[in-house]
């Protein structure tokens, strides 16, 4: 318990070789799966891009742990995991709230898309009712229309 | 003048046949369109026996995209007025005939079929009862809506309305998927639309029950209240332009 203690208290970032090591393999490993997601068209480039950003952040940790301790000091933060969980924290919920940004203008186009075709449909029915002159209605739509 | 009578409708077959048959009735020479919100019945066909014009939304995409797809064919197809009403036989023909007159004497802009409607009176309450979750429901929104246009509305749900081309013009660019009924009387008056209620008749609902249960009530009512407050935000047409 009091070990525990001591290292929520200590202010420097402890990192072994192993867990750097790791931390870069899986970084790697990240990035090979979005390039290889890119190459097979399961992700598109300009979704890719954020994700790639992230990969290099992650190996750039495993790197240089020093650098996560300046984050921590710029942040005003004396625990470097709180730190980092934050941002990687606001970083998921910056990228949450983009997805539903995107999301929003795609549900946006498909309704107009699913009017546009229905719209379409009705202008064929009233082409082909012209056409077949087997319907009464179009027809008196049509009189009426020369009317006005 | 050309008037388009429209008719949003899901899985309404058992209700459809009658309704159109009452518009043409009351409107002779009005266009009818039905809208056919992804109905999986035989809604496209009956529509289609009994003359009416079918466009139908290849997957149900909700009442508010529904309404707009008609307002955006009458305004494409160059209706001069036009209004819908429910599918279920809620909604009297000759009523909506009387909307149309309004927006045709060009007293209003856009025209609501008020069930509420304090001159309405007695000869309403033997034709329509409405459930207490509605009521309450009902007074809220009028509550909120009236503090939010500074305009009096009793029946802010109204499913019943007449329009000419200068609300199919918003309403086919401007009308949320979501709270089609009040969002869409916010936003005409905030563009400066003359805005007009006329107490109407309404009836029971022939067919189906209403998607309204208490929970459902709660958040639909919860929705409807952030709808109308992040609407007092958005930008007037005036303003937007500029």
């Amino acid at each position: 318990m009091s070990a525990l203690v001591l290292a929520a208290q200590s202010d420097t970032v402890r990192l072994t070789a192993q867990t750097r090591i790791i931390a870069a393999v899986l970084a790697i490993a990240f990035m090979f799966l979005i390039l290889e997601m890119i190459r097979r068209n399961r992700l598109q480039e300009r979704y890719s891009v954020i994700w790639f950003v992230a990969g290099l952040g992650m190996l750039a940790g495993a790197a240089f742990p020093g650098l996560l301790q300046v984050v921590a000091d710029a942040m005003g933060v004396r625990d470097t995991n709180v730190a980092l969980f934050s941002l990687v924290l606001f970083f998921l919920l910056g990228l949450a709230l983009n997805f539903s940004v995107i999301m929003s203008r795609q549900a946006a186009q498909i309704t107009r898309l699913a009017q546009e075709r229905a719209l379409e449909k009705a202008r064929q029915q009233g082409r082909e009712e012209a056409r077949n002159g087997s319907s009464e209605q179009p027809l008196e739509a049509e009189e009426k229309r020369f009317q006005g | 003048m050309r008037t388009l009578v429209f008719i949003p409708a899901w899985n309404e077959e058992t209700s459809i046949g009658a309704v159109i048959a009452d518009v043409r009735e009351a409107l002779p020479a009005a266009d009818i369109l039905v809208v056919d919100d992804g109905s999986t019945d035989a809604t496209s066909a009956r529509a289609r026996e009994c003359g009416a014009t079918v466009a139908t939304l290849p997957f149900n995409q909700g009442l508010g995209a529904a309404l707009q797809t008609g307002y955006l064919y009458a305004l494409r197809e160059g209706y001069d007025n036009c209004a819908h009403l429910d599918a279920d036989g809620q909604h009297p023909a000759k009523e909506v005939a009387r909307l149309l007159e309004e927006v045709i004497e060009d007293r209003a802009d856009l025209v609501i079929g008020s069930r509420y409607h304090a001159s309405v009176g007695e000869a309403q309450a033997d034709d329509y009862r409405p459930t207490l979750s509605r009521r309450i429901g009902t007074s809220v929104f009028r509550f909120f809506l009236t503090l939010a246009t500074r305009q009096r509305f009793t029946d802010t749900t109204s499913g019943m309305r007449a329009a000419n081309r200068r609300v199919m013009a918003l309403f086919s660019e401007n009308y949320s998927p979501d709270f089609a009924e009040i969002e869409s009387l916010q936003l005409a008056v905030r563009q400066g639309l003359r805005v007009e209620e006329v107490p109407v008749r309404m009836l029971e609902r022939v067919g189906g029950t209403s998607f309204l249960t208490p929970l459902r009530s709660a958040f639909f009512i919860f929705k409807g209240l952030v709808v109308l407050l992040v609407g007092q935000f958005r930008p007037r047409q005036a303003e937007a332009e500029r």
